[in-house]
């Protein structure tokens, strides 16, 4: 799928701007702080509803205006799709082909995109919060059902978290309560940790061979998901239910002395092996990159697999960040059948057809021309 | 002020009900300026009597202007079931299908500890309580099928299982006469878990 024609109001420091693109490679180039970055986050924003960069949605509001909105329309494989997104202080509307969507779990994944970004490089390296993050919003993106999922899960964890602080505090004593909202937990902790399983086994076999191109076949790269109680992906749902009933029994007397919820899928890890050494703690910075690279590629390649199309690969100031070697991997790879958007402050040192053939846009305060 | 006192008064009063705001509310003041005394009256009647004669029955605790309510005494209504609901208005819904002929309890709630909301506080104790005679053979639970709904119902039938009664709860997936296609993705997906042998 590509993106067309997006169109922007008030976002950030564009208080109007409508955009056509080409549907190969699209380099942005501009000095700092000309609003390249904000180019990609709102595509990234229209397909995600929310930002890579912020939690916070009124920071996407231009300064002093009331609301922002981006429009794109998107060309899939058998349809040319309008895609609103409105951001006011109040929340966020959303239009598919000029229609309201009531879910925003329903909206998400009508058009699908891969950001790679300097941040991305800390997937490996960084807390264990990225990479849960990076694991919901992708799994989000091909399943409603986990996004919804997903929500149930946080609403009876918070739900549980309260309890047991009333526990905590002596202002309740009912631990038939906590035993519901146990039952509740469980039910749902299985389910996302079943399609984590799935996404995990999936993503594991594009980046595997990818991996192992990129370090010319020397490496060989495990991804491993290693859930809360050691359950394991070959367990049946009555095993699995089991394991967690077991140990939140275990942990019961922790949790109400601590009065929060301890194990579960909000506390569980992903973890990177290359050549049976776990690289977090063991890798090299190469090593780490490597790894990171490998995962964003596989990552297009497994929504291709599984929505019968590539999606918008969106790459922020992360050109400069690779080596040329690296970089043509990643150039070669996406040639001719992804449409991506590179942001850059100059295209020089860059050497490549990809590039080279790359419609180029200028940015400058706010205002877009395109120079090729 | 752009109003006399007296106005402005009942402009107040009319933006204190639930999705009224002052444009609307100025315009029912002025409505109620050009209405007959005696309608008027009436209205102002209805309203104290409303709040004044309207109490909870105290075995089901449904809204009622008699002790205990027209449910609960009508003899001729299976006392052998019990359907435990949120709100009053839900018992207006179910009694609307026309095809319940037992009884109800109304909780008034759900729990949820974010609210601060247990047990204890929503009308469990009495149900329990109503539940010692042997007459009721089965609960089914009706509470709003989200997560608090879902919990309180799972509470209940928790405190239920020793005394050996039937405890049910009301399914839950598509809409009868609806279109599958228009379903979302997740009441689908919960319609399927839900499937059957036939």
């Amino acid at each position: 799928m590509h993106i067309e024609q997006l169109a922007l109001e008030n976002y950030r420091n564009y208080e109007s701007l409508l955009v056509e693109f080409d549907n190969t490679v699209n380099v942005v180039i501009g000095e700092n702080a000309q609003g390249k970055t904000n180019i990609i986050e709102s595509i990234y924003v229209l397909a995600m509803a929310k930002s890579h960069r912020t939690s916070n949605d009124k920071d996407l509001i231009r300064w002093e205006a009331e609301y922002a909105k981006i429009k794109g329309r998107v060309q899939k494989k058998h349809q040319s799709l309008p895609i609103e997104l409105v951001i006011s202080k109040k929340g966020k509307k959303a239009k598919i082909n000029h229609l309201e969507q009531t879910r925003l779990s329903q909206y998400i994944g009508n058009m699908n995109v891969v950001m790679f970004a300097p941040e991305d490089l800390t997937l490996v390296k960084g807390s264990p919060q990225v990479r849960r993050r990076f694991i919901d919003m992708e799994i989000g993106q091909v399943s409603p059902v986990y996004l919804h999922d997903l929500s149930l899960y946080h609403k009876v964890l918070q739900q549980r978290n309260h309890y047991l602080k009333q526990l905590q505090t002596k202002r309740a004593s009912d631990f038939t309560v906590l035993d519901v909202l146990t039952e509740q937990l469980v039910e749902l902790a299985m389910k996302v940790m079943k399609k984590r399983f799935e996404f995990i086994r999936l993503l594991q076999k594009w980046a595997g061979p990818l991996h192992s191109g990129i370090s010319r076949g020397i490496e060989t790269l495990a991804i491993v998901y290693e859930p809360a109680a050691g359950i394991t992906e070959e367990q049946s749902d009555e095993q699995i239910r089991l394991a967690l009933f077991a140990a939140y029994q275990k942990g019961r007397t922790r949790e109400v002395d601590r009065g929060v919820t301890l194990t579960g899928p909000h506390r569980d890890d992903l973890l990177f092996y290359v050549n049976g050494k776990n690289i977090q703690t063991f890798g090299s910075q190469g090593q780490q990159r490597t790894t990171a690279l490998a995962v964003k590629l596989a990552e297009i390649e497994l929504i291709q697999s599984e929505i019968g199309e590539y999606p918008i690969l969106l790459l922020d100031d992360v050109l400069s960040e690779l080596d040329d070697y690296r970089q043509s991997h990643l150039l070669n790879t996406i040639h001719g059948k992804v449409q991506t958007f590179v942001t850059t402050t100059n295209t020089d040192g860059i050497e490549h057809d990809t590039l080279n053939a790359a419609s180029a846009y200028s940015v400058t305060a706010g205002a877009i021309t395109q120079i090729k | 002020m752009y109003y006399p006192e007296p106005i402005t008064k009942l402009i107040d009063s009319f933006m204190k009900l639930p999705g009224i705001g002052p444009k609307t509310a100025a315009r029912l003041a002025f409505f109620v300026l050009n209405m007959k005394e005696d309608d008027v009256l009436g209205f102002a009647k209805a309203l104290v009597n409303a709040k004044r004669d309207l109490g909870y029955c105290s075995v089901c605790g449904h809204i009622t202007d008699q002790d205990p309510c027209s449910i609960c005494k009508d003899e001729r209504r299976d006392r052998s079931i019990i359907c435990v609901v949120q709100d009053p208005k839900d018992v207006i819904a179910m009694e609307k299908m026309k095809e319940y002929n037992g009884l109800y309890h109304v909780l008034h709630g759900a729990i949820s500890p974010m609210e601060g909301i247990g047990p204890e506080d929503i009308n469990v104790p009495d149900l329990i309580k109503r539940l010692q005679d042997e007459t009721v053979k089965e609960v089914i639970l009706a509470t709003n099928p989200n997560i608090e709904g879902e919990a309180t119902a799972m509470y209940i039938s928790r405190l239920l299982k020793p005394s050996g009664i039937r405890t049910t709860r009301i399914a839950h997936g598509l809409p009868v006469g609806g279109d599958l296609e228009y379903a979302d993705e997740v009441t689908l997906s919960k319609a399927i878990e839900g499937r059957r042998e036939l």
